[in-house]
């Protein structure tokens, strides 16, 4: 073929071999012969139909464009508020709670490990009461709000929010959000060696709360498969969709097993995704349109789904954390721009962008609306939501999406070797992947070969720009620690007990226990209090070496 | 034969991001020190451990600007309490630029920010630790 030509013209270029991110060689210039074995209608179709490559929905963002969803969560609920509230003037249309990390493993403020621990990585929420106090004045019957979790606090989280709406008022069927828990998460990303996590029982009450949600909250999405985790704690692209594809098969399978009458497009529909969006421009669009063609095949050859939205893959995108350079701080909202530009020209659902900060402290209210402003730049003046999917047929994109779908697949088999993604987690062959990916990027950083602006090349020996940084308050946890003793002494304690009695015996039946877990919400049983009961009976869910100090 | 040098590491608190542990543990690894990695602790658990493992060195992780300062002065307590101040202790990860003085004045000896060159951290490791 005459366009071909350029490829055998030997020059010479900047490096010996140009590779993506994960390691797949990229030639000069692509031409038709790249996509030869293409077949348009198969392989991607228009938006909104079958295998979805180009998009969910026939219109995209002409229709409506993505969700301005940012994650945060400071201090105590109260302070959280008045972030959201300036967040909602700013223009954010979707809101997503940065929980702290002693609320999300189980800890009350007043438990010993939680000393100085709450209010750190987000907001403390140990009861019903915080989750009235952070949304207090804001219109959650308009806006839609991501609970996110990881852990053994998933159920308790999202039912908290849950029971806000129905005390608002808002007919449970009504209730638009997901929960972002994903039980393999933290099993994924942690060294299960050092810090044990009980993946089999996350994954019963992640399923607990898909089946719930299935026939009770019907716009509740009740989990977002976080194959961001994964990418921010070292693997590639290809393998943070092979994985994500391979853990949301194995929820499936979960809830299928119970054989309870759900078929999968009574549940599948409310799945949600949540990718990372990372420096690699083309590969991460690519990623995208993969993990849709890639999912719809699954839902279509293997479970036979009906329901077309059982075939859709939703997803949400976070721009890459890691990705953040504590040198030179302010060079990080670059990095962040184009990262939502790629997922912009990706067809994402809603967006994440993370702040120049990032990489020293929660964002102040200063970088937060420069998150804000990154996405509403996009979304109003550069016109990227005018068309959709406006790389599809590119020679290159095409050729690319088709490489990364096919290194996914190839990694889905090696998980299904080692028994699956759950299996996988549990024996810690996937961490130790996570791992080694991680060793390799290491490598190239130090080498070098990886150039890291600021870091590794560009750098500076005085900071260039000046940036305020948060603080968390000084004063939280002992706050937080007169909030619950006066929670303490204005509930009823026997409603309390009644419904920790109840979670105890749906826990160990075998049980839904989500209608346990919005009872005991309701007379403002705590977070710890409910912890105690699964740690009780699936053993500790934190990590080991914490054990020492209980 | 030479006793190897030995690093207890930790992950400080509750925090669950990792992956510089992982690095840095490799490189102490690579480097010919001894590694008595403990994953997630508490300052009294570390400063127990840094005793019962006899380590030379105590290198802690935490991405959490928030807590770092409040739980690396309660880890310098225990050291003071369990008589270990000959030991040689290291902080990696996330503290306000501003804070990293107070962390000095409270007996740290040597702060690696995100980014610092891993075989930075194990010369510097070789070079001061105690003999």
């Amino acid at each position: 073929m005459e366009a071909n030509k350029s490829n055998i013209v030997k020059r010479k270029e900047r490096k010996e071999v140009f590779t993506t991110s994960s390691g797949i060689p990229i030639k000069r210039i692509y031409t038709p012969e790249d996509v030869a074995d293409l077949d348009y209608n198969r392989d991607l179709g228009l938006s909104g139909e079958d295998p979805y490559t180009r998009g969910i929905y026939p219109t995209m963002y002409r229709g409506k464009l993505w969700t301005i969803r940012q994650f945060g969560g400071l201090n105590a609920a109260e302070a959280t508020n008045d972030r959201y509230k300036l967040m909602y003037q700013m223009g954010v249309t979707g809101f997503a709670i940065a929980i702290d990390d002693a609320s999300l493993l189980g800890f009350d403020p007043d438990s010993p490990e939680a000393e100085d621990e709450v209010g750190v990585g987000g907001v403390s929420v140990f009861s019903l009461k915080d989750m009235e106090d952070m949304f207090d004045g804001l219109p959650i019957d308009k806006i839609s709000t991501a609970v996110i979790q990881a852990i053994n606090t998933t159920c308790p989280h999202t039912a908290m929010y849950l029971a806000l709406a129905e005390n608002r008022g808002i007919d449970l069927r009504d209730v638009d959000g997901t929960t972002e828990g994903d039980p393999c998460s933290f099993g994924g990303c942690m060294d299960l060696k050092v810090n044990p996590a009980p993946v089999r029982q996350l994954m019963r009450l992640c399923g607990d709360l898909v089946e719930w949600c299935a026939i009770n909250a019907p716009k509740w999405h009740p989990v977002s498969f976080t194959s961001y985790n994964y990418r921010e704690a070292g693997v590639n692209a290809y393998q943070e969709i092979g994985g994500l594809v391979a853990s949301a098969v194995d929820l499936i399978e979960e809830v299928l097993s119970r054989d309870r009458g759900l078929t999968v497009d009574d549940f599948v529909p409310h799945y949600t995704f949540h990718l990372a969006s990372h420096n690699d421009f083309f590969e991460e669009i690519a990623k995208m349109r993969a993990a849709r063609r890639m999912w719809c095949k699954i839902m279509t050859e293997r479970y036979n789904a009906k329901d077309p939205r059982s075939k859709m893959l939703r997803f949400h995108i976070q721009t890459a954390g890691s990705s953040l350079t504590y040198q030179q701080p302010l060079n990080n909202a670059i990095r962040v721009a184009y990262q939502i530009l790629a997922a912009s020209l990706s067809g994402a659902q809603s967006m994440h962008a993370c702040s120049y900060d990032e990489a020293l402290c929660i964002p102040t209210e200063e970088s937060a609306l420069l998150s804000i402003r990154t996405q509403q730049i996009a979304q109003h003046e550069i016109n990227v939501t005018n068309v959709v999917d406006p790389l599809g047929g590119s020679y290159f994109v095409e050729s690319l999406t088709n490489e990364v779908e096919k290194k996914a697949w190839e990694y889905m088999e090696e998980i299904d070797k080692h028994g699956g993604f759950v299996e996988a987690v549990e024996s810690g062959w996937f961490r130790a992947e996570v791992e080694k990916a991680e060793m390799k990027r290491e490598d190239e950083v130090r080498s070098g070969e990886r150039e890291v602006v600021g870091v590794n090349c560009f750098k500076m020996t005085e900071e260039p720009y000046k940036v305020s940084f948060f603080r968390r308050d000084p004063q939280l946890v002992e706050k937080q620690r007169a909030k619950l003793q006066k929670l303490k002494e204005e509930r009823d304690d026997r409603e309390v007990e009644k419904a920790l009695e109840e979670l105890r015996q749906v826990t160990e039946s075998g049980e839904n226990v989500m209608p346990a877990v919005m009872k005991a919400l309701k007379v403002y049983t705590t977070i710890g209090e409910i912890s105690k009961v699964w740690k009780s009976i699936f053993g500790p869910i934190v990590p080991s070496g914490l054990a020492m100090t209980m | 034969m030479e006793r190897k040098i030995r690093v207890l590491t930790a992950k400080l608190g509750f925090d669950m991001h990792n992956r510089g542990m992982s690095v840095v543990n490799r490189a102490l690894r690579d480097g010919g020190t001894e590694v008595v990695y403990i994953g997630n602790q508490f300052p009294e658990g570390i400063a127990e451990t840094a005793l019962q493992e006899d380590v030379d060195v105590i290198g802690i992780s935490s991405l959490n600007s928030a807590s770092s300062l409040e739980l690396m002065e309660r880890v310098m307590d225990m050291i003071k309490k369990k008589h270990l101040e000959d030991r040689l202790v290291i902080f990696g990860g996330i503290i306000l630029p501003d804070d990293v003085p107070k962390l000095k004045e409270m007996g740290v000896n040597e702060y690696f920010p995100p980014g610092s060159n891993v075989d930075s951290i194990v010369s510097y490791i070789k070079e001061n630790v105690p003999q």
